[in-house]
């Protein structure tokens, strides 16, 4: 049974505790052991990067740290602590200088930053560490018919040297549920999160078009693995309602959640109610 | 593309001479001695980044135009730029950039050296000041969802102290002490 330090960052034990409960139901399905973090609390997102660089880097390496004591890799389910603890841990393994001023305050604490444990995130362990093969043997209630639309996520993807992660693997995660994957013109870009607190018209804009994109191309659903990513698709929907009169009426699940009603969950182990746009279509589908 | 609206005035290209004496000629090493910024001066100026930025077209400065204003020298320009604080860090520009040049990451370290000089919009300080007072951005509020889900009503193993700690120290602590 692989065992892994599960990091949940802020947002997603805020806001999404559906995608909190049901990845670790999914976990347990596939005897994968996620052990809470001791110790830690927010990776800083971009947003401390842009305005403090090692303040970022040492709240970072020391989660990487931490989980360093006990050697097991840290998972995540956020691809804003995904992209920031990746990131760290590919400019700390190459830069002897910030590396040795990061280890200097860790010391305090008795830490220290070797690089020897990889951060991941939880639907690239699902990929590489349980296998397409293995997942799809527990699969009891295929999706077939579906069609979804993936978000990947900016920092999921980007920048690949960094985050070492193929779109193909979601992909494959999601064909193994028996869902068909839809592609769309705009599967690249940005969801707007990030901009949000500089320009919220924008921010808002880029879902908007990200919505339409997907909608046209003929999706049914969407998935995202990321709560921020998550508040733009589905959230966003409520928004756009009311300030521009249009209807998207596409439920966004996390892939959890996806994978789940794969495995034969119901609709309340996954929390599928507390998604913004209502998923009865999803179910209506499995059940009908 | 984002859907955007075509901005009013003459094309990028038609832009206003350089003030060359007004240049810090000192910028460019400045940046390149910076995170990730090995490969600035490899820019060729192709404006691939540019292209394939999803919100360029509502920027007054491209991105390879910001580029290039780095190894000219136009430090008050890049610092004071609303753009650098718009980069979306959706790593886009960077991905496809053929001389390796971390656009993305340059964009950081701009912003590193604006923060410096306090130069940063004010919700970005209001999310500093959340992390040094808090630890995090997002804290718990709705419990009972927690517990509606089987989980734990407090996060497991939060530590919120340590971030503090560390933030205190470094720039984050300087940007919020003095933006009071």
């Amino acid at each position: 049974m692989p065992v892994y330090n599960l990091y949940m960052g802020c947002s997603v034990p805020a806001n999404y505790p559906n995608y909190e409960a049901a990845m670790i139901k999914v976990a347990e399905v596939y005897d994968i052991q996620l052990e809470y973090m001791e110790g830690v609390a927010c990776c800083g997102s971009p947003n401390l990067r842009a305005i403090d660089y090692l303040g970022w880097l040492t709240v970072n390496a020391r989660t990487l740290a931490i989980a360093e004591k006990n050697g097991h890799d840290i998972v995540t389910p956020c691809n804003g602590c995904f992209g920031s603890l990746k990131d760290v841990y590919h400019f700390l393994k190459h830069d002897a200088d910030y590396k040795k001023q990061v280890n200097a305050t860790l010391k305090k604490e008795g830490l220290e930053f070797k690089g020897t444990i990889t951060p991941r995130h939880f639907v690239e362990i699902l990929y590489t560490d349980i296998g397409i093969e293995e997942l799809k043997k527990k699969i009891t209630k295929p999706l077939d018919g579906v069609g979804i639309a993936i978000h990947y996520g900016c920092h999921l993807l980007r920048p690949v040297d960094v985050t070492e992660f193929r779109p193909e693997y979601l992909n494959e995660l999601i064909e193994v549920t028996g869902a068909s994957v839809v592609e769309y013109p705009l599967w690249k870009q940005c969801c707007g999160a990030t901009v949000l607190p500089v320009d919220e018209n924008l921010g808002i804009r880029l879902a908007r078009d990200k919505l339409k994109s997907m909608k046209e191309s003929g999706a049914e659903f969407v998935t995202v693995v990321c709560p921020a990513c998550g508040n733009q698709l589905d959230l966003q929907q409520l928004g756009l309602k009311e300030s521009y009169g249009e209807e998207y009426g596409l439920p966004v699940l996390l892939y959890p959640q996806i994978l789940g009603l794969a495995l034969g969950m119901d609709e309340d182990e996954i929390g599928l109610g507390m998604n913004r746009v209502p998923a009865d279509p999803i179910i209506d589908h499995l059940t009908g | 593309m984002a859907e955007t609206e075509e901005p009013a005035g003459p094309p990028a290209t038609l832009i206003d001479p350089i003030e060359m004496s007004k240049l810090d000629s000192k910028f460019r090493e400045e940046i390149h001695s910076m995170p990730n910024a090995e490969e600035l001066s490899a820019c060729f100026a192709c404006s691939t980044c540019t292209a394939a930025c999803p919100i360029a077209n509502i920027w007054e400065y491209k991105p390879h135009q910001l580029i290039r204003m780095i190894l000219l020298g136009m430090r008050d320009e890049v610092l004071s730029s609303n753009e650098i604080w718009l980069c979306l860090t959706c790593f886009q520009c960077q991905e496809r950039c053929p001389q390796k040049v971390r656009v993305t990451d340059i964009f950081f370290d701009c912003k590193n050296l604006a923060a410096k000089e306090g130069k940063v919009p004010p919700n970005i300080v209001g999310l500093g000041k959340e992390l040094l007072e808090k630890g995090q951005l997002y804290t718990v509020t709705a419990d009972w969802e927690r517990e509606d889900m089987g989980l734990e009503p407090d996060v497991p193993g939060l530590a919120v102290d340590p971030v503090k700690d560390i933030l205190k120290e470094t720039q984050t602590g300087k940007l919020v002490d003095g933006g009071e």
